[in-house]
């Protein structure tokens, strides 16, 4: 028997006794079944199957521990009111600002972070990893670590745009659409439901073949294909507060629909908006990466995650695992986007766990 | 304790209850310590101001503690039973079958999707107490007993199909479905209108004798509890100021913030008269009928005057068209036909089409501050937003006139200028919809209910307030109300409401002295008093059968 796997088991069993002694019960429980399960996993599965799981906790307690500390550094810096508003963050939430913090540094500052240039061909292709190429070479022999900071700035800086812009769009006619009304708001919602009656890939696709996969073009039809989702939204949301007795006294003062909209319906509605905001930015990010990925997206040589996949597919046939890497780095920031959007919902939606 | 109780045997025995709630981060003590005992077949009536903690303590009463709370000390004995330490399923199994709860508002607490009689027959088909047809049986008794029309039919409706104080006694019915040995009543009453709430009063007092089920009687209603209560306890700040036999408690308050409570009717201002020297009034309803969209007409032939200085209230039961002619006034609704004069000059039916001389001319102060005033705004833009928009103000004169306004309302302009609404207790709030009001400097001020969703003494201290502002700025005020204990304080003329007609209007010395349009009548003789043995007065009068009826004509 190898010393990992007495190291292995002498841990887990002086976690739990540790934890049966101080009367934490669910985290004695979970250590023990822990330990049992890997006696099973341990006959079945070998050392390897061990050291695997010893690894998931290994990874999972880095990041727990990474987002405590994220959490505590951000209630230092921060004022005192956003500091008790953060001190309410659950760990995933305090993981997903990490991580969403360590792309925008990367995305910011990708010229000075990455070693060698987006384009820059400076090895043979498919060249596995080695001091000078982190994470190797992709077909044409450019630096995938390079790619892969540059693409943050690139994927996900027009995923940002095209979120913004549709908000715009969304918000402000779901706001007037509430605050006036009538024909105004049939017009909208109608024009509305259109758009979201067309399957939004085909509908991309479409338009794309059509206008040409110019960065504008990208960014306008992506705002245009999710700005419904924010006007239903925001209509939703600005109805329940146009019957306010407060919206009746402002409109009774003689006031214009631009201030009623500005000063008294926008501070109300921004909480809901801001978790939509996450939300929308993970499926239009998802878009254009999907766009990307079916060669309608951003055009080569500029990096971007989702063509990075596409233009590596092949080497999964060999058991590589290098176009998983832009995979995961689309899947990480959707997951940490989310993380925190959840924890806003649940602010901003009053509920409390039982 | 009560003498008539003192040899029955003790049902409720609450000791040095401590409960917390969780706000800020901290746990911070609501109730400090109460003690309580409920002998069987006692009613006992717990009053304070909001936030006294009487529902947290109805609700303890049944061993639950509501979100973000806990019981944190002391001991609820049911029955020889330990609620504290008792599991949930234990507790859940009372619940229902032997503590039953009638909540404040019944239209809320009904299931929208569901007949009356099945969420009637739900307790005691769960507990096995009875079949589902001796259940329906006996509801269709309770609700002949309770005194509602169509006894047999009444239960097939669903909630919305019936009247707010039907659905209440039907809630009391509900609760009296397992034949509970406690009940406990939250504010019944206090959404209902003066005529509804008799009706209701009279049910629960009758059912609970005839089962000698012990309540717990939770109001802000001093006059309400005294026709209800054996016993009357009085909290303050989650913590008992006193407890005394109902009589006694009348007759006799021992402390300072009881009597206070009792003394809170007793502001009365003084009643002013229509100018003689043929001055224009100030705002002529003249024969206004209105309609909501494609709706029958909710006002019919409304005419009344207001004149400068002088305040009329308009009263009626809820739905006879007091807000819709406020409404009316301030263009939100054009009326169908009719008119609207200002200082003699015709009023444009919509307020869009009003200058803005025209639309400053009327303010308007709401029930509850809570919606009138936008949570995210500050407080000094909230006031100084009028000001500057009608004014014209900037900057240090704008400054000026905020603290001005802030200090005519008596809040301390340093304290509150830079703070947001939900930091305001509802007082302070209501303060700022006045102050608000005042910004746009009007004549005349249109005040819906103001008073009706704040305890008697902030209501008081309100009513004052008001009254103060119209002696210095020669106010005119159209008060809506369905109070008329406010009537009685603060009014100069009356205007009685009744369907969307006026029924009846003069002077209010002429108003409250006999004799009267019946149902003017009606209202007047509705309000409770707080004469312990006023309900069972009024019920002799009107003959018990009669009851329901008098209030539905």
């Amino acid at each position: 028997m190898s010393t990992f796997v007495v190291l292995y088991y002498t841990a887990l069993i002086g976690a739990s006794c540790l934890a049966a002694y101080y009367e934490k019960r669910s985290v004695f429980m979970l250590i023990f079944s822990l330990t049992l399960v890997s006696f099973v996993l341990g006959i079945i599965g070998g050392v390897g199957a061990l050291r695997f799981v010893a690894l998931s906790a290994g990874l999972l307690a880095l990041a727990a521990g990474t987002a405590y500390a994220f959490r505590e550094f951000l209630i230092q810096i921060s004022k005192p009111n956003l500091a008790k508003e953060l001190r309410t963050a659950p760990l995933t939430a305090a993981f997903g600002m990490f991580v969403i913090f360590t792309y925008a540094i990367a995305g910011i500052f990708a010229p000075w972070i990455a070693p060698h240039g987006e384009a820059e061909v400076i090895g043979q292709a498919f060249q596995p990893p080695d001091a000078n190429m982190l994470l190797g070479a992709d077909q044409l022999g450019r630096d995938m670590f390079s790619r892969i900071i540059y693409g943050a700035r690139n994927s996900v800086g027009l995923a940002l745009i095209a979120t913004l812009l549709a908000f715009l769009m969304g918000t402000m006619a779901g706001l007037f659409a509430a605050v006036k009304g009538g024909w105004f708001d049939q017009v909208m919602g109608r024009v509305a439901d259109v758009i979201m009656s067309v399957p939004s890939l085909i509908f991309a696709l479409l338009m794309l073949s059509i206008f040409g996969t110019g960065l504008h073009v990208i960014v306008v039809v992506v705002a245009v294909i999710y700005s419904p989702r924010v006007f239903r939204l925001t209509r939703a949301v600005a109805g329940n507060i146009v019957v306010m007795d407060f919206i009746e006294a402002a409109k009774l003062r003689g006031e214009k629909d631009w201030y009623l909209i500005r000063r008294e319906i926008l501070p109300n509605a921004t909480a809901p908006l801001i978790a939509e905001f996450g939300l929308e930015f993970c499926f239009v990010f998802l878009l254009i990466a999907g766009l990307s990925f079916l060669g309608l997206g951003i055009q080569p040589p500029t990096a971007d995650w989702g063509s990075m996949v596409r233009e590596n597919a092949t080497l999964i046939s060999f058991g590589d695992i290098t176009p998983l890497i832009p995979a995961g780095a689309i899947a990480l920031l959707t997951v940490a986007v989310n993380f925190v959007v959840d924890w806003m919902l649940f602010r901003t939606s009053g509920l409390k766990e039982q | 304790m009560h003498d008539k109780f003192k040899n029955a045997e003790v049902l409720l025995q609450i000791k040095d209850l401590k409960i917390e709630g969780y706000s800020d981060e901290t746990w911070v003590p609501i109730i400090k310590g109460v003690d309580l005992t409920l002998h069987r077949g006692e009613v006992m009536g717990l009053i304070g101001e909001s936030g006294a903690g009487k529902s947290t303590i109805g609700a303890a009463a049944m061993g639950y503690a509501r979100d973000g709370t806990r019981i944190s000390d002391g001991s609820i004995e049911f029955d020889g039973m330990e609620l504290t330490t008792a599991s949930e399923a234990e507790r859940r199994a009372l619940r229902g079958s032997r503590i039953a709860y009638v909540a404040q508002s019944a239209a809320a607490s009904f299931n929208p999707s569901h007949k009356i009689i099945d969420q009637h027959t739900e307790a005691p088909v769960h507990y096995r107490i009875r079949k589902r047809f001796e259940a329906q049986e006996d509801a269709m008794q309770l609700y002949e007993q309770l005194r509602l029309p169509n006894p047999k039919e009444i239960g097939f409706r669903y909630p919305h199909q019936v009247s707010g104080g039907q659905l209440q006694r039907a809630m009391t019915a509900m609760a009296m479905s397992c034949r509970p040995d406690l009940i406990i009543f939250d504010e019944p009453t206090t959404a209902l209108d003066v005529t509804t709430q008799i009706e209701v009063l009279a049910a629960i007092r009758d059912i609970v004798d005839e089962f000698n089920t012990a309540a717990i009687y939770i109001t802000h209603d001093l006059a309400v509890v005294a026709q209800m209560a054996d016993t009357i306890k009085v909290l303050l700040r989650g913590e008992e100021v006193e407890q005394a036999p109902t009589r006694q408690m009348l007759d006799n308050p021992q402390e300072d913030y009881t009597k206070s409570l009792w003394a809170v009717r007793s502001f009365h201002s003084e009643q002013r008269h229509r100018p003689t020297d043929g001055t224009e009034p100030l705002i002529s309803v003249q024969n206004v009928d209105a309609a909501y969209t494609g709706g029958v007409k909710v006002l019919d032939d409304v005419s009344f005057d207001i004149y400068p200085g002088m305040t009329v209230a308009v009263v009626g039961e809820s739905g006879s068209g007091k807000s819709t002619t406020a409404r009316c006034i301030t263009g939100l609704l054009p009326p169908m036909s009719g008119q609207i004069l200002c200082k003699g000059e015709p009023l444009p039916p919509r307020y869009k089409d009003r200058t803005r001389d025209q639309l400053r001319q009327a303010q308007m102060i709401y029930q509850m501050a809570d919606t009138a005033l936008n949570p995210k705004v500050k407080i000094s833009e909230i006031i100084g937003r009028p000001a500057q928009f009608y004014g014209g103000l900037h900057g240090p004169a704008l400054k000026q006139r905020v603290d001005e306004l802030l200090d005519l309302i008596e809040l301390d302009p340093a304290k509150f200028y830079s703070r947001y609404p939900p930091e305001l207790s509802g007082g302070q709030k209501q303060r700022i919809g006045i102050a608000r009001a005042l910004a746009a400097e009007p004549e005349f001020i249109i005040c819906d209910e103001v008073t009706s969703a704040l305890d008697q003494l902030v209501a008081e201290g309100i009513l004052k307030l008001l009254d103060r502002l119209q002696q210095e700025l020669g106010l005119a005020y159209m008060f809506i109300t369905h109070d008329l204990a406010t009537v009685r304080s603060i009014a100069d003329e009356v205007v009685v409401m009744q369907h969307g007609k006026v029924v009846e209007q003069g002077p209010k010395d002429e108003m409250f002295t006999p004799p009267h349009h019946p149902y003017t009548d009606l209202l007047l003789s509705s309000v409770p008093e707080m004469d312990p043995e006023w309900l069972t007065t009024v019920l002799e009068e009107r003959g018990v059968d009669n009851i329901g009826e008098a209030a539905d004509t």
